[in-house]
């Protein structure tokens, strides 16, 4: 059963790759080379640190901190890029005699495809336990590797529960922007004790009730080192054993409910439009300025996107986990005079402007599907339709910087209006840049996403992997005029070099949006089916 | 242009996936003011030839004319004159049907005003009247109704529609035959696929048969029957000889 579910999944992804071609898989290949060897990179690092018995010390206080960290990691990680990894698409699933033990395997096993490169990380520093004969050597064989299975399975199957239970709280509106927002605080909680000196100052005390053997970091390091000395691990063995078998009781109950849940029910009462005559006018607003069809393109683009879940939440991430995220950094660097507490709103712009990428300019027919061949239908150029959805993008990339600043203002974080007009041209420029590329990739690398999945769809796609390998580099004009000002201490060179990004970035994103017509001319065929490419019985999210 | 050219004159059209011919040598000319049936079995080319006479695929040779114009040279004026209903969905989920019929109808050209004022009528005419429903809450038939409409709002001379009453009941799909027949009296021209050949039968004044991406017949109603055959024996006998049926041991 769980073979042929594999099987067909296989097959689906092995289309998926023909139509692609093989520059897609060269580039799939290369991200992924990038990606696991930056992870085998630190790997290779808790080897050569775990293996030293003079440093067996250090490794008994550090190593239950680094385990909470790969815990914090696995289960958080998925939240902070939105990316929930693979899952079991249970509608197509259900109608078959499948039991549902095997299902719930199959879905603890996907859970690897979430966090791959940690137990990458955990064979490393095993590796090196098991080296390292300040820990037994040779006896430790058994020992080791069978406390790194079951925390793993430890981190699977609370990861599985929890991404079964937060799929059913997202799905629900009203809720799911709150959820989602709780969830993103408490993981970025931690770090902000920490950079804002209240957790600093108790660091040295958590430390030890964080290494308690009662906690399943903790119990997986005292099993590895066979602590207490002198007599088998027993306890440590059984505490973690005991959170493993917790985990497996969570992830099965919470898939159980998602098993029972009905998707369809909960979205149906939320999904129609109502009469918002403010909203409405909202809506109507480009066609003051712009002519047809880009006025009713982009019109189309602003009720599509604000009635999509998926869009919604990664809207309400730019301007809340954003904030938060650099936060400490701003705090911090109040004292020492950091380039991003001085420039925070322009930081957390430029943030969510990434952000924004996957569901808007980064893959800009993606949640249209199928209907984007009324784009190719309809007597429009391309080039029309790729400008309207540029501009509805950049309409919500300025809403969103407005409510950076709002909440900065509502936080009192002292930033003036010069700082505000600041960042809205500095994220203008950028946005050039990365218009330019995702005109490119949305049609070199389209990827079907869905709307009611609010983590779904393409965003883990090569579109994504574009973008984040060219970010940096179309953020570096904007960069450039920052190190001119530092260096030069000059208004008036910042602002020469940033009228200079912008007269650059209008002739790339003009170049871009050429190459981007002629790929969406000749590629047509090829968009069109890899937008109405359905899936097999997983999601890749 | 003239007036006088054919609606779709198709020549030697070829389209290639790999080494597999998917349509292999069509030539299809059919007449302005006609019902043109296109009938074949699944994966015979029908879909394929539908969405290379609306540019959605670029053919491999061959060459097309539609309204006297020729296809990728005007595509843009051609698509202006032709209506869609493709088979697979180019509705946009999170519109409400209103919304959708009025955006189509711009890019169409059409006024704002005028697209709107349209669009309430195609959804009175098409009883799709819950206005403050998503099109992602609508069923299949509710679907290709209103595909059905947004084909209709620019007042198109030509249609070109893939299996245009799958999933409609009956009701919708008696309202949207009356519809195409009133189109073709007041002189559009329609090309449709459909695998009812019931309704093809009723509807359509001329058809050809496609198999294997050739065509293997084509002919008026007439002509195709011969006076004792119903469409179906044509077809079954055309596309369906030699194919056996065998038993299934295990099914008995």
């Amino acid at each position: 059963m769980i073979r042929a579910i594999l099987r067909a999944q296989w097959l689906s992804m092995r289309i998926s790759r023909m139509a692609s071609g093989r520059r897609g898989a060269v580039f799939s290949a290369i991200v992924a080379v990038l990606w696991y060897g930056f992870w085998t990179f630190l790997a290779v690092i808790a080897e050569a640190l775990t293996a030293a018995p003079e440093l067996r010390a250090q490794i008994e206080t550090w190593l239950p901190a680094g385990l909470l960290g790969v815990f914090a990691y696995w289960q958080l990680a998925p939240l902070a890029s939105a990316t929930m990894g693979a899952s079991l698409d249970l509608r197509k699933l259900l109608a078959y005699p499948v039991p549902r033990r095997s299902l719930f395997l199959v879905e603890i096993l996907l859970r690897i495809t979430t966090c791959a490169e940690l137990l990458l990380l955990l064979a490393g520093a095993g590796v090196g336990l098991l080296r390292n004969p300040a820990f037994g050597g040779r006896l430790s064989l058994a020992r080791v590797p069978l406390a790194m299975v079951l925390f793993a399975a430890f981190n699977l199957m609370l990861a599985a529960g929890l991404r079964n239970l937060i799929e059913r709280l997202l799905s629900r509106k009203g809720i799911r922007e709150a959820v989602a927002l709780l969830l993103m605080l408490v993981g970025v909680l931690p770090r902000l004790l920490i950079v804002t000196g209240v957790g600093g100052r108790r660091l040295e005390h958590a430390l030890p009730t964080v290494a308690n053997p009662v906690w399943p970091w903790a119990a997986a390091a005292h099993f590895m080192f066979g602590l207490p000395a002198g007599s088998p691990p027993v306890a440590a063995a059984a505490v973690l054993a005991g959170w493993t078998v917790a985990a497996y009781l969570f992830g099965r109950w919470q898939f159980t409910r998602s098993l029972r849940y009905d998707l369809q029910e909960a979205q149906a009462t939320v999904v129609s439009a109502k009469d918002r005559p403010f909203a409405e006018r909202l809506y109507r607003l480009p066609a003051l300025v712009l002519p047809d069809p880009v006025s009713a393109m982009v019109e189309k683009e602003l009720r599509s996107l604000v009635r999509t879940p998926r869009f919604r939440l990664v809207f309400v991430m730019g301007f809340s986990f954003g904030l938060v995220v650099w936060l400490p950094m701003m705090l911090r660097g109040r004292v020492t005079h950091s380039a991003v507490s001085g420039n925070f709103l322009a930081v957390v712009s430029l943030y969510a402007l990434f952000l924004l990428a996957q569901v808007t300019y980064g893959n800009a027919f993606g949640f249209d599907r199928s209907a984007a061949q009324l784009y190719f239908s309809a007597p429009v150029a391309i080039s029309r339709a790729l400008a309207a959805k540029n501009i509805a993008a950049a309409i919500f990339i300025f809403l969103e910087i407005a409510a950076v600043a709002a909440a900065c203002t509502l936080l009192r974080l002292g930033i003036s209006a010069g700082k505000i007009g600041e960042a809205f041209l500095v994220t203008a420029i950028a946005a050039l840049y990365l218009l330019a590329i995702g005109n490119l990739s949305s049609v070199n690398y389209p990827r079907p996403m869905t709307a009611q999945r609010v983590s779904g769809g393409g965003g883990a796609g090569r579109a994504q992997g574009v973008l984040f390998l060219l970010y940096p580099v179309a953020l570096l004009p904007v960069f450039l005029a920052y190190l001119a000002r530092y260096a030069f201490d000059n208004q008036i060179v910042f602002y020469a070099i940033l009228a200079f990004a912008a007269a650059l970035g209008v002739a790339i994103y003009w170049m871009a949006m050429e190459s981007a017509v002629s790929a969406a001319h000749n590629r047509r065929e090829t968009i069109l089916a890899e937008l109405s490419r359905g899936e097999g019985p997983m999601v890749a999210e | 242009m003239s007036d006088s050219a054919p609606a779709i004159a198709v020549h030697n059209r070829r389209k290639l996936y790999g080494d597999k011919a998917a349509v292999d040598g069509v030539d299809l000319v059919v007449p302005r003011g006609c019902f043109f049936g296109f009938l074949g079995p699944n994966g015979a080319g029908k879909s394929t030839t539908i969405r290379m006479l609306t540019g959605l695929i670029p053919p491999t040779s061959g060459t097309i004319e539609l309204l006297g114009m020729p296809l990728p040279d005007r595509e843009l004026e051609i698509k202006q004159r032709i209506g869609l209903v493709p088979d697979e969905s180019l509705l946009f989920d999170r519109l409400t049907g209103a919304e959708f019929l009025e955006f189509v109808g711009r890019m169409y050209g059409l006024a704002r005003s005028v697209a709107g004022e349209r669009a309430q009528s195609l959804l009175d005419l098409f009883e799709l009247r819950e206005k403050r429903k998503l099109i992602a809450e609508y069923s299949k038939g509710m679907r290709k109704r209103l595909a059905m409409a947004a084909s209709l709002i620019h007042h198109p001379d030509l249609f070109l529609m893939d299996e245009p009453f799958e999933g409609v009941d009956a009701v919708g799909a008696r309202l949207m035959k009356d519809i195409l027949l009133d189109q073709v009296r007041r002189g559009a021209t329609i090309f449709l696929t459909s695998h009812v050949l019931e309704v093809v039968e009723r509807l359509c004044d001329r058809v050809a048969i496609i198999d294997k991406g050739k065509i293997v017949r084509e002919g008026s109603m007439d002509e195709l029957r011969g006076g004792t055959e119903s469409l179906e024996d044509v077809f079954v006998r055309v596309v369906g000889a030699g194919r056996e049926f065998h038993e299934l041991e295990w099914l008995k």
